[in-house]
C-alpha cells in the first residue's frame, strides 16, 4: 500500500507556481486555510485559482499576491465582511485576472470535470452579462490554449432533441491540485464528510491531484465498516494530511464554528495591501500551523469547539 | 393578514422588522423554497412558524428541506442541516432548481433596473470597475430557475437605476448573446420559461413587475414614506399607477418570533427602532 500521509508543508509543495489549484468547501466552512498559510510562506506565484465558489481563503491567497488569474464566481466573508477587498483592490489595479461564471456554472464545469467530459450543459444565467463576449478574460488576454484554457468561454445551442430552446455549453473546469479540508481520512484515502458535503467529492473527482487536510486520520477499516456513509473513494485521494484546526478561521461541522471575529478584523484590516501585508507578518510569517494555534490560544479555540451533539458551538454570537 | 388588530405600532418596530414581514408574506405554505444567507434566513424561518408551516426550504450550500433550530450565519453553516431531510452540496441544489422544483428565492442586489436585472458584480465600467463586488454567487442560477423570485434591497436612488452597470441576474428584459439584442425573459428561456423576478423589497417600498411587459411598478410604500419621496429615488420613470396602499407593519407576533424566538443575539435583525 502506498503511502499517502504527508506534511502541511508537502501539501502546499505539490502545488507549484503556475499550478490550476482548487478548494472545496464552502465560502466560510472547510476551506484549508493551513495549506493556504502555507503557500504563502513559500512565497507561491501566478497559481490559476479556479473554485466553485470562494470565500476568505481565496481573499486571503490573492492578498499575499499568490494568484494571477482568478475563475470563479463570488469571494466575501458572509455575515463578516461584505465583499473581497485583496480581490477587489486586485481587479481595480489591474493585478489579477479574474473570469466570471455564476455559482451554478461552476459547479456544473466541474460536475463536467469529473465525470470526464469536455462540456456540462445548462441554461443558467441566459441573458446576463456573464455571457457578454466582451467580458471573456482569459480570451482578451490571448489564454485560451485549448489545453487547460478552453479555446472559448462559452458556446450556445439550440437543444437537438427536445426542442427546449437556448442552451450555454459550458467548459469542464481543469485543476491541477485540489485540496479540501475535511473531519476523517483513513490510511487509504477514504473521506468522511459530516454535515453538508458541497462540492467536495465533485472536485475531489475532477482534479488530477487531490489532497485531503483532515482533523484526524482514521483507521481506514472503521471506515470500512459503514461505507455508506463515506463520502470519497480511497482512490481519488492521492495524499493525505492529519492537521486539527487546519480550516481556522473558517469552520467545521461537528468541530468548529466560524471565527467570526477573526474573519470580521481580516475583512476590515486587510482592506489596503498594507494593511494585508501587516495581517501576514502578524499571522502568516513566521509562524507554522503548531505555533498559529498556541497564539490563538486554547480559550479562543474553545469557545469556537461545537457541541458534539448539536454539531455547533453554543456561544457563538455577533460580537463575541 | 387575519391578525390585524394586533399590526405592532410604528415605535414598536424597525426597518429591518418590516422587510422581515414583508418577505415572509411573500412565501406560501407548501412552496419549494431558495434562501440565501441574511434578512431571508429569517424571513423564510417566520414564515415556517407562521403560516406556511410545510414550506420546504432549500439552501445553496446543499441542505434540502431543512428545518433550523437556530438560525445559520450563512448557508454553508452547520445550523443549516438540523431537521433536513438532505445534507448534500451544491450540485444537488443547482440541479434541483434547473429540474424546475423551485417556487421562490430570495435574493439581494446592489443595484436593479425597472425590468429586474439585478448587478452584484461591480460598481461602474466591468473593464474598468470604480468597486468589485461579490460577483453572482448563486445569484443568477436561483433566478434563472425560480418561478418567482424576491430581491430585498436598500433603496437609493444610485442603485435603482435605468441601466446596471452588470447585469449579474436576470430580469424581464435580456441581452441575447452573443449578439446582445435585447429580448424578453420568455423568449430567453425557452421551454424552460417559468417566471421571474416578482418583487422587490426596498427600504422604501414593495414594488412588483406588470405581467405583459415586465416593467417594475410601485404596489406599497412603507409606513413613513410617500409615493413621492420613491419618485424621488428612482433613476427611471417608475410605474405608480397601480399602488395598492401602505405596507402592512409586522405583528406583535411576528416581533415575538423575531427576536425572541429566530434572531435573539440580533444577528440579522436588531431589536427595536435602531433596526
Amino acid at each position: 500500500m502506498k503511502n499517502k500521509k504527508i506534511t502541511i508543508q508537502e501539501a502546499a509543495e505539490l502545488v507549484r507556481d503556475g499550478s490550476r489549484l482548487t478548494f472545496a468547501g464552502f465560502t466560510i466552512w472547510r476551506k484549508p486555510f493551513a495549506v493556504a498559510y502555507e503557500l504563502i510562506r513559500q512565497q507561491r506565484r501566478n497559481l490559476h485559482l479556479i473554485e466553485v465558489g470562494g470565500g476568505s481563503i481565496s481573499d486571503c491567497l490573492i492578498g499575499a499576491g499568490c494568484v494571477s488569474v482568478y475563475e470563479s464566481c463570488w469571494v466575501g466573508h458572509e455575515l463578516y465582511g461584505k465583499y473581497g477587498a485583496n480581490l477587489s483592490r486586485k481587479v481595480k489595479n489591474r493585478e489579477i485576472l479574474m473570469e466570471d461564471y455564476s455559482h451554478g456554472e461552476m459547479m456544473f464545469r466541474f460536475a463536467a470535470a469529473a465525470a470526464g467530459v469536455p462540456f456540462a450543459v445548462s441554461q443558467s444565467s441566459l441573458g446576463t452579462d456573464i455571457h457578454n463576449p466582451e467580458y471573456d478574460m482569459l480570451g482578451r488576454a490571448g489564454l485560451r490554449d485549448g489545453v487547460k484554457n478552453p479555446r472559448s468561454k462559452y458556446q450556445f445551442m439550440d437543444d437537438p432533441f427536445y426542442n427546449g430552446g437556448k442552451y450555454v455549453l459550458l467548459p469542464a473546469a481543469k485543476a491541477d491540485v485540489a485540496v479540501l479540508s475535511v473531519q476523517q481520512v483513513g490510511e487509504e484515502g477514504t473521506v468522511r464528510i459530516e454535515g453538508q458535503c458541497y462540492c467536495d467529492p465533485t472536485v475531489a473527482r475532477a482534479a488530477d491531484i487531490t489532497i485531503a487536510i483532515a482533523e484526524e486520520i482514521v483507521p481506514e477499516s472503521y471506515l470500512r465498516q459503514d461505507s455508506h456513509v463515506n463520502t470519497i473513494p480511497s482512490f481519488e485521494v492521492d495524499y493525505i494530511v492529519e492537521c486539527p484546526w487546519n480550516a481556522h478561521p473558517s469552520g467545521m461541522f461537528g468541530r468548529y464554528d466560524v471565527d467570526g471575529d477573526f474573519l470580521r478584523n481580516f475583512f476590515q484590516q486587510t482592506r489596503s495591501q498594507e494593511g494585508f501585508d501587516a495581517f501576514a507578518r502578524e499571522w502568516i510569517y513566521g509562524l507554522d500551523h503548531d505555533s498559529y494555534l498556541d497564539k490563538l490560544g486554547v480559550t479562543r479555540l474553545q469557545r469556537l469547539r461545537a457541541n458534539t451533539v448539536l454539531k455547533y458551538s453554543t456561544s457563538r454570537g455577533k460580537g463575541k | 393578514m387575519s391578525l390585524n388588530s394586533d399590526y405592532a405600532k410604528p415605535e414598536e418596530y424597525g426597518l429591518a422588522d418590516l422587510l422581515c414581514c414583508a418577505a415572509a408574506r411573500e412565501v406560501q405554505d407548501n412552496e419549494v423554497v431558495f434562501v440565501g444567507t441574511g434578512l431571508p434566513m429569517v424571513a423564510i424561518l417566520l414564515a415556517q412558524r407562521t403560516h406556511a408551516p410545510n414550506l420546504k426550504l432549500i439552501f445553496e450550500a446543499g441542505t434540502l428541506d431543512g428545518r433550523p433550530a437556530e438560525i445559520p450565519t450563512s448557508v454553508g453553516d452547520a445550523r443549516c442541516e438540523a431537521g433536513s431531510s438532505l445534507a448534500s452540496g451544491q450540485y444537488d441544489a443547482f440541479s434541483v432548481a434547473q429540474r424546475g422544483y423551485v417556487d421562490l428565492g430570495y435574493l439581494g442586489g446592489a443595484e436593479v433596473d425597472e425590468y429586474g436585472n439585478v448587478n452584484t458584480t461591480c460598481i461602474g465600467d466591468y473593464l474598468n470597475p470604480e468597486l468589485r463586488l461579490t460577483g453572482s454567487g448563486g445569484n443568477p442560477d436561483i433566478n434563472s430557475f425560480a418561478q418567482r423570485t424576491v430581491f430585498i434591497m436598500l433603496h437609493e436612488k444610485r442603485r435603482f437605476v435605468e441601466n446596471v452597470s452588470y447585469i449579474t441576474s436576470p430580469g424581464w428584459r435580456l441581452k441575447n448573446w452573443p449578439t446582445g439584442e435585447w429580448v424578453h425573459r420568455r423568449e430567453m428561456y425557452g421551454a424552460s420559461f417559468r417566471g421571474g423576478p416578482s418583487a422587490v423589497i426596498s427600504t422604501l417600498g414593495v414594488f412588483r413587475f406588470a405581467e405583459d411587459t415586465g416593467r417594475m411598478y410601485l404596489d406599497t410604500y412603507h409606513p413613513g414614506t410617500t409615493v413621492e419621496q420613491i419618485l424621488e429615488q428612482c433613476q427611471f420613470k417608475l410605474d405608480v399607477s397601480r399602488v395598492s396602499g401602505e405596507t402592512a407593519p409586522p405583528t406583535r407576533e411576528e416581533l415575538h418570533l423575531i427576536h425572541d424566538v429566530l434572531d435573539p443575539e440580533e444577528i440579522f435583525i436588531p431589536k427595536g427602532k435602531k433596526g
